[in-house]
């Protein structure tokens, strides 16, 4: 028998056949991939224009993210997506007074939004009285006139302990009565009085020099009671935000609110998917002085693949980036390219990113260890593992120079040459310690060995920079990249004592210098068994220690609280820039707690169809309300 | 037939439950945090960890959470039926959000898997009866470079091939049919089908070209020769028949698994799949997202081998099943 003839195709014809087959079934799938490209995310037709720096009003930003990130899913009570959310916000919420959201310190300058001035502290800087412009409605489905009582409505879920009002604590205990410990929403807060719909008075417990700054934080927005109040859960209100800004959630108006069970999610907001803001049709800008609002819209989307986003932005699907830093690839493209450098912008935001040490762990007990690893570290270095000047730039002390009370950027107490590390000062510092019984300028204790360095993966590019600069001064650190949850949970749990980490810093609560130093710095913010932000447990106290069950060391632990206590009673103003910047001075010469080693930078690529961009240095994002474009896309409601 | 069922039926509850437990036990007990306090925020004063905890249903012990979570599951929660669950990360029901996402990949995964089919069991036929020519030469080549091509690599390339430098496919993202019509919607899933099945596809040629030939080798066939049955007809009616089986056994469990999300070409081709979010779900500790998914994927793995264990009863008389 011959096998290969009896496995010899079933007649050619048969083969044939299936190639046959197999071809059309080709040609159909080529015959449906001649589709076009771009426009079909808005029903858009392509890109138009140039950018001309004429803001033109009309068009919609098309963006997109890698995700959203938001931490309380829109609740303004809740969210402190910095960078996002806060972008979101400039557009969509009014507070008694706002930010100008421009770049540089014009954009810090607090200015009257709902309010009819900016008011003047009375009773000794304990009393606040603000008076509403008339007129100023909620965008639908609301549709009616903002009250005095919808701001303290926002103030009462702020109370409201089941809500987490994530910034509570920057409220709580300082306008009286406000406890953060009430059941409902529906508790009269005694400190807020409302003696008719258009005053509304704050009543503080000590004075506040930034109360200001914290009354123009999204969670101190209007908040609507008759449909707040179906939302008893934290975060579900954030599907169905009613607007009091120039913008408002597309599909807004077709929520029913005659009762909780009517109202549905609007459409314009799927929190995994994308953000749809369209005009609110009751907004009046000649009662609000700060925002253009040329856009007739803005289209966000979520794509994991960062690539593809550029990508994108190039063929004109999208009209620019938004929070995302550009690949290298495409940073490299922009960068050299003459005729694209123009739509690659970097600013300076209110974001440090510094090395933290733990002020109750050996060998970082000892200053004079500390200010070692403050003058080794090579900065530069580290600016190059994280994509270089483009990206960030080298941090010289904490506090970044945008906040006010921030030192300029020549304020550099650990100068080194090209900030590259002194090894000899490190040294030298070193052999000061106790740490260093021998003398040679190398930690010789057990102590120093096998340091677990906390570290996400946005910069783990540092992790081979700092392990090789500490080995010199015989500090041997093991780098942990973890995932941004457990590495935060691992940082925020004291008993936990982690030594070190690439973490101290991030952004502002909000453009106030206190909503940073007093996270990060104060014993205060040690509230409980897991609490963030200070990682090195400045100003830890004996009473603490003991209750979290950590270590107190001999030598004691520094604390600033005197000082931030002291800033932050000053009001707006030089004294309280001076006394902020004598904190930075003070961390920097007296605590080294954290060795800052670079600022941050928003990068945002944008396309032609962009006529104006700026970036707002409050929500250290591009400004959704100042920037145009000229594309012809067009939106429903 | 029907006991058969039954017995498989109980057996597909059995092991939900066993992989629920212990989906359970490594999310919710395992952790040295409660989920509580990455919800409370920055300051997670004691008396906050514990309003959340109460609020989140995480104050019960561990056992009545599995309780209250398989009641949810099985009768639903406020949220509708099936019950599952409130997103710790992202403030709504997980229904809502799986729901859209689960459309999605199964889009992608059928369409896949047709093409896969359709490409996969075509070009092993023609590799077996044309054994050792250059077909089967090419097809062995196709086989090797796609099962060897890593999925991510092939679905940039071919976007960039595609998309970026010809102009010729559509790009990125989901666009459904009932919104932007049949052709956009064809337009944007051409890619991601292709680079899905391509890696299948060469599998599955493979299996088949082995299968076939094997089966060609059959008495039955050459009595059927001999009888003077047409090649077609023997090829079609009576050798593709016998080869179904390994085929239909490893296609079942291949869709089934591709339906609990295919991240990689989720991710390249910007489709909100059930994949994508539940790589999300887990690096941001969303517990609820997590179990919901994994009762999904745990359900279309058990439905599908009884849906091919069924079929078999069918395509292979020799099967029965008392």
């Amino acid at each position: 028998m011959n096998t290969r003839d009896e496995t010899r195709p079933a007649g050619r014809g048969l083969g044939r056949r299936l190639l046959a087959a197999g071809g059309c079934l080709l040609l159909l799938a080529l015959a449906a991939c001649g589709g076009g490209s771009g426009g079909n995310t808005g029903g858009g037709s392509s890109p138009g224009g140039t950018a001309t720096g004429t803001a033109v009003r009309g068009g919609v930003y098309r963006t997109a993210v890698t995700s959203f990130g938001l931490t309380n899913n829109m609740d303004p009570v809740g969210e402190t997506q910095i960078g996002f959310a806060f972008a979101l916000y400039d557009a969509m919420l009014r507070t008694l007074v706002t930010f100008r959201h421009e770049s540089g310190t014009a954009g810090t300058q607090i200015v009257p939004d709902l309010a009819t001035s900016v008011p003047t502290p009375t009773d000794n800087g304990l009393t606040y009285t603000f008076h509403l412009k008339p007129g100023i409605k909620f965008a639908p489905p609301v549709n009616r006139e903002i009250t005095s009582q919808d701001i303290a409505y926002a103030f009462q879920r702020i109370n409201d302990a089941k809500l987490v009002a994530q910034y509570g604590y920057y409220y709580v205990g300082v306008i009286k009565g406000l406890t953060g410990k009430a059941k409902t929403p529906d508790n009269h807060i005694s400190g807020i009085e409302t003696p008719n719909s258009k005053t509304i008075i704050f009543h503080l417990t000590a004075p506040v020099g930034d109360f200001l700054q914290r009354i123009a934080s999204p969670a101190a927005a209007p908040v609507p009671s008759e449909v707040a109040k179906c939302f008893n859960q934290a975060g579900t209100y954030g599907r169905d935000v009613v607007a009091s800004g120039p913008y408002m959630f597309q599909g807004s108006g077709a929520v029913d609110i005659k009762s909780c069970s009517t109202i549905k999610p609007m459409s314009g907001f799927d929190p995994t998917k994308n953000i749809t803001l369209v005009r609110n049709p009751n907004y009046d800008p000649a009662t609000d002085g700060t925002r253009p609002s040329y856009l007739n819209g803005v289209q966000i989307s979520v794509d994991p693949n960062v690539a593809d986003i550029f990508a994108r932005v190039q063929k004109g699907q999208l009209d620019g980036s938004m929070t995302d830093p550009p690949p290298a690839t495409v940073t490299r493209q922009y960068l050299t390219d003459p005729s694209l450098k123009k739509y690659f912008h970097s600013d300076l935001i209110n974001q440090v990113e510094s090395v933290t040490m733990n002020l109750a762990v050996p060998p970082f007990t000892d200053v004079h260890v500390r200010k070692a690893v403050a003058w080794v570290l090579d900065k530069s270095a580290m600016l190059r593992a994280l994509g270089g000047a483009s990206h960030f730039s080298i941090a010289t002390h904490i506090i970044p120079p945008t906040l006010p009370g921030g030192l300029a950027a020549s304020y550099d107490p650990y100068k080194t040459p090209n900030e590259s590390g002194d090894l000899a000062k490190a040294q030298a510092e070193m052999k000061l310690s106790a740490f260093d019984p021998n003398h040679d300028g190398k930690c010789d204790v057990a102590a120093c060995r096998n340091l677990a360095f906390i570290n996400i993966s946005a910069f783990s590019g540092v992790d081979t920079v700092v392990q090789n600069d500490l080995a010199k001064i015989g500090i041997e650190i093991k780098p942990r990249d973890l995932s941004v949850t457990t590495a935060f949970t691992a940082l925020f749990t004291i008993k936990q004592l982690e030594p070190m980490s690439a973490l101290g810093g991030g952004y502002a609560d909000y453009t106030g210098t206190y909503s940073f130093a007093q996270p990060n710095f104060g014993s205060t913010a040690l509230s409980g068994p897991v609490a963030c932000c200070n990682y090195s447990l400045v100003g830890l106290t004996k009473k603490q220690a003991s209750t979290y069950k950590v270590p107190y060391p001999p030598t004691g632990i520094p604390s600033v609280d005197t000082i931030i206590t002291k800033c932050e009673a000053l009001g707006n103003g030089p004294a309280r820039n001076s006394c902020f910047a004598g904190l930075d001075q003070t961390m920097m010469t007296k605590v080294m707690a954290w060795v800052p080693y670079v600022w941050g930078r928003n990068i945002v690529i944008t396309g032609p169809t962009v006529s104006q961009y700026t970036m707002d240095i409050t929500t250290s994002s591009l400004s959704l309300t100042r920037i145009a474009v000229t594309n012809h896309v067009t939106l429903s409601p | 037939m029907l006991v058969y069922l039954t017995r498989r039926l109980f057996w597909l509850v059995i092991t939900l439950l066993v992989i629920t437990a212990i989906t359970f036990v490594i999310y919710f007990v395992l952790p040295p945090v409660s989920p509580a306090v990455l919800f409370a925020g920055k300051e997670a004063t004691p008396q906050l960890v514990a309003t959340v905890q109460h609020e989140l249903g995480l104050d019960h012990p561990v056992w009545v959470q599995y309780l209250l979570f398989l009641k949810h599951l099985v009768l639903g929660d406020q949220f509708g039926w099936p019950g599952l669950g409130f997103s710790y990360v992202n403030h709504s029901s997980v229904k809502s959000l799986l729901a859209g996402r689960v459309v999605v990949t199964v889009v992608l995964a059928v369409g896949a898997a047709l093409l896969w089919l359709a490409m996969g069991v075509t070009i092993g036929v023609i590799s077996a009866i044309r054994q050792r020519s250059v077909w089967d030469r090419l097809a062995l080549g196709f086989a090797i470079f796609f099962i060897s091509a890593p999925v991510f690599w092939l679905g940039l390339v071919l976007l960039w091939v595609f998309w970026y430098k010809l102009g010729v496919a559509a790009g990125t993202g989901y666009f459904p049919p009932g919104q932007y019509g049949l052709l956009t919607w064809l337009d944007h899933m051409i890619l991601p089908w292709f680079t899905l099945a391509l890696l299948y596809a060469g599998w599955y040629a493979r299996m088949t070209r082995g299968a076939v030939l094997d089966t060609l080798r059959q008495d039955y066939v050459r009595t059927a020769r001999a009888k003077g049955l047409g090649e077609t007809r023997i090829l079609l009616r009576h050798v593709l028949r016998a080869c179904l089986t390994p085929i239909l056994t490893m296609f079942g469990m291949d869709l089934a698994a591709l339906v609990s999300g295919t991240v990689i070409v989720e991710v390249v081709f910007n489709l909100n799949g059930v994949g994508q979010w539940v790589v999300q779900s887990v690096t941001s500790d969303d517990i609820p997202s997590v179990l919901a998914v994994t009762v999904l994927a745990a359900l279309a793995v058990m439905v599908a081998n009884l849906i091919v264990d069924i079929l078999y009863a069918y395509i292979d008389p020799r099967v029965r099943y008392e």
